[in-house]
């Protein structure tokens, strides 16, 4: 159905809300996307570094931007069939899940036309295409909360190990197949909207500050955590406040919200056990430092921006400790009627998953905006939405682990939790393996 | 080592081959409390012949490394201590009165003091025997070696206190050896039943701070300069936590944790007036007590290892700095220290007391033997523990230390 005649029709269309019946949706694939897919399927790795990414913007010409996007052409399709052969793979009851199927056509439907789509040869294709790419990184937002419901759904029929190896292998490829798309798209606006010549780095800012960061992080988490609460925690940065690093920032944003999330709603829940609900006294702050690489001699090997988020939020225990890390763990107390209301992960998994274009595709198709959807579900949920569907610590991890660095938690049980994240300074990551 | 030795094996294969009997920390204070002679002698024979065993399986595990490896001068040593141990512990008759029970432990202790010079031994031997031995084989018969000498030392020492104890006449309040004792609370042995981190960490700072030439930085090249001032130590936490644990074991990891901070802190910090502060954080979970040590020393990013764990390593393929000069020196001379080294607090302060102040003046510090950090890892391993070091590159360093509040866990897997 999206084989179309002529380039102007070529839009990309997401799927359909679910209308059909579950048998017509677990139709296999169309022949020709088996047939593409066999071809892609036959196609071997090749290893793709950052620094070839960011080399496409480096600097920024005509002949750069066409470049860019025959490798995103080539890249994410190649990306997204393996994506399809893994959900493919799943068991059949599993694959029969709405949510999962929901996943599957998505991405099946992605894949066909990136697959056909035709090479992109002038400036005017590659506007077009930019801006088809955008549409499909958008209709994509949700994906992690859609599987993450239907896995939710599916615990009896796999086994807890099988399931995080899945989503860990899911979620590596969504950030690839978004870090390529949102280069591309970055790089394609800074010439066509502003003329850009010269370099330009696209999704990495190389000043990116943390403590910034930190900061525009904390506001949004403090209005939830009031909304949710009525009280939120102060967040005092100290160590080397005024350092930068080359990073990719929403990576930087969306672990640095979930620490925080998790931080301040174990402060203020560890401050009603111990004081009570009316309690006048001060919650105790989260203190985040922030210390970039030292210059040492003699030391020539990876160098890491090291931020440290530490709370007094009561910790975690040891026998919590082993699931922190594992998918659909989450500490807060969820109910049948919640979970109705956390349908698609959350408001906040949608707001946070994939960064900004995600925010967007929840102000887009929600009836309201971001924020009064947030603190609505907030007060009908309750402690649920702050805590979501427990996708907030393993993706964190996959996100600092993606381009090589680390996310590991520290906690003193009774007292309170230190989250350690190690990230590579990525201008001189190039080695890096996306 | 000859013939004849090969063929004596037999013997001590015997005892090899019987298992061990691993207590918990709870074990040791029931059976010391409500002390009699009938079970003082039940305790004499238990620490004869669990020693035995627990030796013959040490002589038995180094017996399967490289001949290079035990052919080396110092492992070699202490080979033949474990073996005239043995032979000894072997031959002891069983104990069956009181006056033969006092007669083991003088040969007990006896034996203890010949041992000093094995932590030391054992380290230099093994440094040197890197290349023969893969560090992760290296790190884990060391580990086993150390922990089965605690928990011999711990059997041996906890028994002895019971013995003098009892032959006072009371199993409360008696007032204990050593600088670190004075304010002796609640205690079976060598177990205080209601130990006080907070109390711990105040005390090692206390006695840190008497010793700034042996603890804070000084400039080398300045020896006439005033030491940088001592950072302040500051503890929050579960304050009031106590918990059963081994007092000097405990004092020892506290007080080389915060003997490395106080140092790396003044160095780092060693051209302000006001060095940042250390802080201490005391916490008492559901099953463990921990104590986090937060300076601002600059952190563990150092070229001569890749990752902070590096420095629980024996190995010097993973710890470089283990080859340096002054460390092999040093060690040299403990061993061949009427003193060796037992790894306790009691040790250092008598040794940082016996420097002529005017040598401190211009020596500084005492060479770092690199002891510290991996026997600290060990003695928190020993009862089911653990150490961590976490190190924010650039601006400080985290350890963690977690110890088992209730005192159910057996000791270390192989002793």
């Amino acid at each position: 159905m999206f084989i179309a005649s002529s380039r102007g029709s070529r839009a990309f269309r997401p799927a359909l809300l679910p209308t059909s019946s579950p048998v017509a949706r677990r139709q296999p694939a169309s022949p020709e996307v088996i047939a593409l897919l066999t071809s892609y399927g036959q196609q071997t790795a090749r290893p793709l570094t950052l620094s070839r990414l960011l080399s496409f913007g480096n600097p920024v010409t005509q002949d750069s931007i066409l470049s860019s996007a025959s490798y995103a052409l080539s890249e994410i399709p190649r990306r997204l069939s393996r994506r399809i052969r893994s959900l493919e793979s799943l068991p059949f009851i599993v694959g029969t899940n709405p949510h999962v199927s929901r996943t599957l056509d998505a991405y099946r439907r992605s894949f066909e036309w990136l697959a056909t789509y035709p090479a992109v040869r002038t400036l005017r294709d590659n506007a077009d295409f930019a801006t088809q790419l955008e549409h499909l990184v958008h209709s994509h937002a949700n994906d992690i909360p859609t599987m993450a419901k239907g896995f939710q759904e599916c615990y009896r029929y796999m086994t807890p190990g099988a399931i995080n190896e899945f989503l860990d292998t899911a979620i590596r490829n969504r950030i690839a197949v978004r870090l390529i798309a949102e280069q591309h798209i970055a790089l394609s606006h800074a010439l066509s909207e502003y003329g850009h010549q010269g370099k330009h780095d696209g999704v990495v800012d190389m000043k990116c500050s943390p403590a910034d960061m930190v900061r525009a992080c904390s506001v949004i988490v403090s209005e939830m955590c009031e909304a949710t609460f009525g009280a939120s925690p102060e967040v005092v940065i100290d160590g080397h406040v005024d350092s930068t690093f080359a990073y990719v920032p929403v990576h930087l944003q969306y672990v640095l919200t979930e620490l925080l999330k998790n931080a301040f709603r174990a402060t203020v829940e560890k401050h009603w056990r111990s004081h009570g609900l009316s309690s006048a006294s001060d919650l105790p702050p989260v203190l985040v430092t922030i210390s970039p690489p030292p210059r040492i001699p003699g030391i020539v090997r990876p160098s890491y921006m090291s931020i440290r988020v530490r709370d007094e939020g009561g910790g975690v225990s040891p026998h919590n400790m082993a699931r922190v890390f594992s998918y659909a763990f989450s500490t807060a107390k969820r109910s049948a009627q919640h979970a109705d209301e956390d349908a698609g992960g959350g408001p906040y998994a949608a707001q946070q998953i994939g960064g900004n274009a995600a925010t967007m595709e929840v102000g887009a198709k929600g009836d309201a905006g971001l924020f009064s959807e947030m603190t609505g579900k907030g007060i009908q949920a309750g402690v649920g939405t702050l805590a979501g569907l427990g996708y907030g610590l393993p993706m964190s991890r996959l996100y600092a682990r993606y381009l090589g660095g680390s996310l590991d938690l520290f906690s003193l049980d009774g007292w309170g939790t230190d989250a350690f994240l190690k990230l590579r300074c990525l201008d001189e990551a190039g080695d890096v393996e996306i | 080592m000859s013939a004849l030795h090969f063929y004596q094996n037999r013997q001590m294969e015997l005892f090899a081959a019987k298992e061990t009997k691993r207590l918990t920390l709870r074990q040791l204070i029931f059976f010391g409390r409500s002390m009699n002679e009938e079970r003082l002698v039940k305790s004499a024979n238990y620490v004869r012949s669990e020693l035995t065993v627990r030796i013959a399986h040490r002589l038995r595990d180094m017996q399967a490394l490289p001949y290079i490896v035990v052919t080396q001068d110092e492992v070699a040593k202490v080979y033949d201590l474990y073996w005239t141990a043995f032979d000894k512990f072997r031959s002891f008759p069983p104990i069956t009165t009181m006056a033969e029970n006092i007669k083991f432990c003088t040969f007990v202790r006896g034996l203890l003091n010949e041992h000093a010079s094995v932590i030391p031994a054992l380290s230099l031997g093994f440094t040197f025997s890197s290349p023969y031995m893969p560090s992760d084989q290296l790190d884990s018969f060391m580990s086993r070696m150390l922990v089965s000498r605690i928990s011999r030392r711990v059997l041996a020492e906890h028994h002895i206190a019971l013995t003098e104890d009892f032959i006072k006449g009371s199993t409360k309040g008696r007032p204990g050896r050593g600088a670190l004792t004075r304010n002796a609370s609640t205690h079976v042995g060598i177990i205080q039943t209601e130990l006080s981190p907070k109390a711990s960490i105040e005390r090692c700072v206390d006695l840190l701070r008497k010793y700034p030439s042996s603890v804070i930085y000084r400039d080398p090249e300045n020896p006439d300069s005033k030491n940088v001032p001592c950072p302040r130590v500051v503890v929050d936490g579960h304050v009031d936590t106590t918990f059963a644990y081994i007092r000097e074991q405990f004092e020892y990891i506290i007080f080389e944790l915060l003997k490395n901070a106080l140092y790396a802190t003044s160095y780092r910090h060693r051209n302000e007036t006001t060095p940042p502060e250390i802080r201490a954080t005391i916490s008492t979970g559901s099953e463990e007590v921990q104590v986090r040590i937060s300076d601002q020393g600059g952190g563990l990013l150092e070229p001569d290892i890749s990752s902070p764990s590096d420095l629980f390593s024996f190995s010097a393929t993973r710890n470089m700095m283990r080859m340096e000069d002054d460390r092999i020196e040093a060690l040299r001379k403990t061993i061949l220290s009427p003193h060796g080294m037992r790894a306790t607090v009691d040790e250092q302060l008598e040794r940082w007391h016996e420097r002529d102040p005017e040598n401190v003046a211009s020596t500084g510090p005492l060479p770092r033997l690199g002891i510290g950090l991996p026997m600290s890892n060990i003695f928190a391993t020993y009862f089911g523990g653990s150490l961590r070091l976490v190190s924010l590159d650039g601006w400080g360093t985290d350890v963690h230390l977690k110890l088992p509040k209730l005192g159910t866990k057996l000791e270390g897997v192989e002793v």
